[in-house]
Formats: structure tokens, sequence, C-alpha cells
């Protein structure tokens, strides 16, 4: 039941923190004294060429990789030097640019792995089946068919993930983090390979989940489609934050429209 | 009556275990019920031998079929179960009842620290190490011979006490039989849980990384651990069986060669598959008396040779043509007249 203990202690000031964040791989400077913050159920959106360190950020915010200096703050909490695990039992979740959905498994079942945060049956309960054990699956399964209702994916509950369109996937991902209940949401390209109308239906999912109160941190270099979905965009370029702001006003600066918006 | 113990009535309600049975694993039971009375000693010797290892196979089913990481080395947990369980009865004097429980738990937390140093390497690596420390607890049981008796081992283990209805071979054919379908139901139903998905999540043999685990919360390292624990547990169990069945270890019976034989058993059965590890024992143990009975006869010369002859061919030939194991044989009958139909 850890989300529901995360949403009861958000509290007040941003929910993301990065101070002075730095991440090298030996000579290469990835990310490069990066500070900025996510405040609380804004979509907030980083955008950059290839190799501005999009992705690092985000893997550093999800506990997956750890900044060489500078510290990241989650509700409060620092979690710079926190395992990825626990992290995402602090109420935070992400989908990967590549998906990675796990293909020993049906759709039905990667989206319930998705609750494992909030429920918590362990290998006597799960192995005997005790009646706890049989009211969670119950649940668990119940919320996985609904979410996956919600996306349109009810069709594909027994499907396994090679069976899946690019679209479907992406969906399946996001339906499996969603059933983490988490309160920031983290997504690695989710507009990467959606046809047109996919690319709607993501946009207005996504909105649903800001005005239901949920953080989105989001990369992307669809910028179009960032412009028109994100409250708040974060420019880098070669690991340097360029700019901060407003789609609009990312939109007049001039140093990201001479490196990277152009004309 | 008091809300305390309405309380403590409805938190006992929620921990009554529901287990589902298999149906065939009812045929199954069913069918053992009935085999002493049809079958010869010899028979029920070499079903012992096949429930034994479909009981370590089974293990191998939670580690590798579901968790992903490859195990050559459950030999120490059988022997420690066996050496442990032995070594209880004949020093400390307890019941064997009692020292099976004592000496499956030894096994799980011999394999805790292990598990811990082992697992954070990755794919094939596991392997090789599992192997190894299987050679080290051979050297070593040989090694510590006050304790375990070097390489001539234990005897005069004693047996388990059961009431004398039939006879001592026919109980621990039902023993093991009965252990073999408790630990097929566990398996079975730990795989379609919440752990059963995690295990599944860490399981990056061949695909996927543990980033995906990890984001979504499961703690990787504790439930490769706690696969390996259980694998260890049940290894541990059916060597304490096995030590108060023959009343008389030996190190070899522990030794590299047993635990690629298992592995061997269950890739034919077919790893992700609870059945598989039945099936894989046997069809190895069979093919074993087979060769023995057969070979001299036909071939000449000593059977070892040809056992290892055989178990090759068989595991390449199923691996060419039934990659999943022998248990998935129905699917692909089924998928081939599906095919013959359209």
């Amino acid at each position: 039941m850890r989300s529901v203990l995360a949403v009861a202690r958000a509290g007040h000031g941003p929910l993301i923190e990065y101070r002075a964040v730095s991440v090298s791989y030996g000579e290469l400077l990835a990310v490069n004294n990066v500070s900025f913050s996510v405040e609380r159920g804004e979509i907030l959106c980083v955008i950059g060429p290839n190799g501005a360190g999009k992705t690092t950020l985000l893997r550093m915010t999800s506990g997956l990789l750890r900044p060489t200096s500078g510290e990241i703050w989650f509700d409060g909490l620092r979690v710079d030097r926190m395992q990825a695990h626990r992290i995402a039992a602090l109420g935070t979740t992400q989908v990967f640019q590549d998906i990675q959905l796990f293909e020993n498994m049906s759709v039905l079942d990667n989206v319930m792995a998705g609750a494992h945060g909030w429920t918590d049956t362990g290998f006597v309960g799960a192995s005997l089946r005790v009646a706890s054990a049989i009211d969670e699956e119950r649940w668990m399964r119940r919320a996985a068919i609904q979410q996956l209702s919600a996306l349109g994916l009810a069709g594909v509950l027994h499907e396994y993930p090679e069976e899946l369109s690019w679209g479907e996937q992406k969906l399946v991902g996001l339906a499996r983090a969603l059933l983490c209940r988490p309160i920031l949401l983290l997504l690695d390209e989710p507009y990467g390979g959606l046809d047109t109308e996919e690319i709607d239906r993501l946009s207005r999912t996504l909105r649903a989940l800001k005005n239901e109160g949920m953080t989105i941190l989001m990369v992307e270099h669809l910028t179009d489609i960032v412009m028109d979905v994100a409250d708040r965009v974060v420019v880098l370029h070669y690991g340097e934050k360029l700019a901060e702001g407003t789609p609009d006003a990312i939109r007049e600066d001039e140093r990201v429209i001479a490196t990277y918006l152009g004309d | 009556m008091s809300p305390i113990v309405n309380r403590a009535k409805e938190r006992a309600a929620r921990l009554v275990p529901m287990p589902r049975v298999p149906r065939a694993a009812l045929i199954l039971l069913a069918v053992v019920a009935v085999l002493p009375l049809i079958g010869s000693a010899y028979l029920m010797s070499i079903l012992i031998k096949v429930g034994l290892h479909a009981v370590i196979g089974m293990g191998l089913i939670l580690l590798t079929g579901l968790a992903g990481q490859v195990s050559l080395g459950q030999g120490v947990f059988y022997g420690t179960g066996a050496y442990v369980s032995a070594l209880l009865c004949l020093r400390f004097g307890i019941s064997p009842w009692l020292a099976m429980p004592l000496a499956a738990a030894a096994s799980g937390l011999l394999a805790a620290p292990i598990g811990r140093a082992i697992l954070r390497l990755r794919g094939i690596i596991v392997a090789g190490v599992t192997l190894t420390v299987n050679l080290i607890f051979f050297y070593l049981v040989v090694s510590v011979s006050d304790l375990t008796g070097g390489a001539t081992g234990l005897s005069q283990i004693p047996r388990f006490e059961y009431p004398k209805v039939v006879s001592y071979t026919t109980f621990i054919f039902y023993a093991v039989w009965l252990l073999a379908v408790l630990c097929l139901i566990l398996t079975t139903n730990l795989a379609s849980s919440r752990v059963g998905r995690a295990l599944k999540s860490v399981n990056v043999l061949g695909h996927g990384t543990e980033d995906t685990p990890q984001v979504l919360g499961i703690d990787v390292m504790h439930f490769k651990v706690a696969a390996y624990v259980g694998a260890a547990v049940f290894a541990g169990v059916a060597g304490s069986v096995y030590a108060h069945h023959i009343s008389v270890i030996e190190p070899h019976t522990f030794s590299v060669q047993t635990s690629v034989l298992v592995a061997i058993m269950v890739v034919l059965g077919g790893v992700t598959n609870p059945w598989g590890a039945i099936v894989g024992s046997a069809l190895i143990v069979g093919l074993t008396e087979l060769l023995r009975e057969v070979a001299p006869i036909v071939l000449g010369g000593p059977t070892g040779s040809y056992e290892l002859v055989a178990y090759g061919v068989v595991l390449v030939l199923t691996l060419l043509f039934l990659p999943s194991g022998l248990c998935s044989l129905p699917a692909r009958i089924e998928q081939w007249r599906r095919g013959r139909r359209l």
C-alpha cells in the first residue's frame, strides 16, 4: 500500500529538485552542472538534440544511474544515492524509450507486475495461495483490466508483447507504469514511433493524468508535440541547461532557436 | 465477542491456504496410490529415484524457469540436506522426521549468502560459478572426514519411523511422491502469483534488462536470492529423504555430475513448466536403467560410457525439435493440427 502513503506524504515545494547535477562516463561529461525543479502536478518536458543528456537525466531520477556530483531531491528526500526499487517505492516509475515489456508474460501479467509495489503477498502466501493472496490477486487483476480498457487495450489481455504493434506496446508500457500508482511518471520519448491517432490518444491521456494531479517528467525530441502538451520545457544541449520556461517562452528564446529549434 | 478476538479471527481467515491443485496432479496421486500394488520392488526403487530428482528439478524450475538464474550446483544443497540430516540423527540421536525440516532449513541458510554473492553476476557466468561451488563442496566433504566420513561417507543412518503396514521401500515411495506433488503444487501456485511475476520480471535470459523490474519497485537481488534459497530448500528436503532411504551416503552422490544431470533433466522436460522436472527425471532415470539392462548385452562393455552419449543425443534432439522441452509437445501437436486445418 505504498503509493497511498506516498500521496499522503506529498506536501509543499517542488516534487523533484536537481541541484548542480553532473554525470560523466570516463572523459565524457554527459550532464554538466544542471539545476532545475519539477513542480507538483505539472508536465515538464526536457528537449534537446541526441546526446544532450536527456535519457541520462531520467535514469538518474529513477535511480538507475548515480550522478557523479550534485544532488537529486524527490518530495523532500535526497534520492541520488538510493537504489532504484526504493525510489520507485516512494512513488515514481519510468517508461523506457524501448518500453521493455516482459516477453515471458502476457499483456495482463505485464500490467499486473506494475502493482507489485502496493501489494505484499510473499513466497509462503503465494505458494500456499492463502485467502489474502487470492484477494490481492483479484484486486490486481481487476485494476489491470480497468487500466488496459481505459487505454483501449481490452482486446489484447492474453496476447504476448511480440504479438502487439509498436503503438500497442507503448500503451501497455504506460498501463503498467500507471498501475504502479505513481505520483511522478517519467517518460522517455513516449511519442516515438506512434501514428497521428496514437499521438492524439497519448496526449489526451497525459493531460487527463495531469488533471488527476500526477506529475509528469518527459523527455522528447518531437518539439511540436512537446510544445502542445507541456506546461514547462527545459532545453539541454551537450549536457548543459540551455533554457527553461513555458513553451511560448522557449519558442522565442534566441539561444534555443539558434542552437536547436531553427527557423 | 471482543473486537480483539474478532480481529484475530479475521486475520486467521486471511491466512487459510486454498492451494490450486491441478487435475493432472490428482491423477498422478491416484497412479502413485495404486502403483505399489502392481509394481515390483525394483520398479519402486527406480520411481523413488525419479521422484527425488524431480523434487530437486522443481527447485530449478523456480530458479531457472521463473527467475532465469542457471545453476549447475544443486548437488551442494542436495548434499547439505543429506549430511545435515544424517549427522543430526547419528550424532544427536534426533528423529529423522525432525532432522528433515532442519536439514532443509540448513540448505536454505547455506544458500542465502552463496546466492547473495553469486547472483550479482549475470548470465552463463552464474552457471560456471555454481558449478565451481559444487566442486569446492565435494572436496570439502571429502576433506572434513572426521565429520563427514570423507570419501567413504556415512553409514547406518536411521530410517524414518512409520506405521509398518507396508514395506519401507513402499513407504518411501509414497513419501517421495507426496513430496514431489506438494512441490509441484507450490511451484505452480507461485508461478501464477505476484511473486511469480516478480521472479519472471528478473528473468533476463536472452532478453531485457534488470532496469524494468527496478523501476516497478521490484528488489531484483531479493527475488533472485529468494529463488536460489527456495531451490536449495527443495534440494535439501530431497537430500534428507535420500539419506534416510538409502541409510548410506557418500560424497560422489552430490557431485557436479548429479547437478549437471538434474539440469539436463529439467531442460529435457521443459524448464518453464513444473511438470518438466517430473517428465525429464522420468526420462533420464528410465534411460539410465534401460541402458544398464540393454547396453551390455547389445553393445558389450561398461554401461557408464553409453549413458553420457545417450544423454547427449537426447538433449541435442530435444533442443533441436522441442526447445521448450517435452512438456511443450502437446501444445506443438495442437499448433501443427491447427496449421493443417488452415
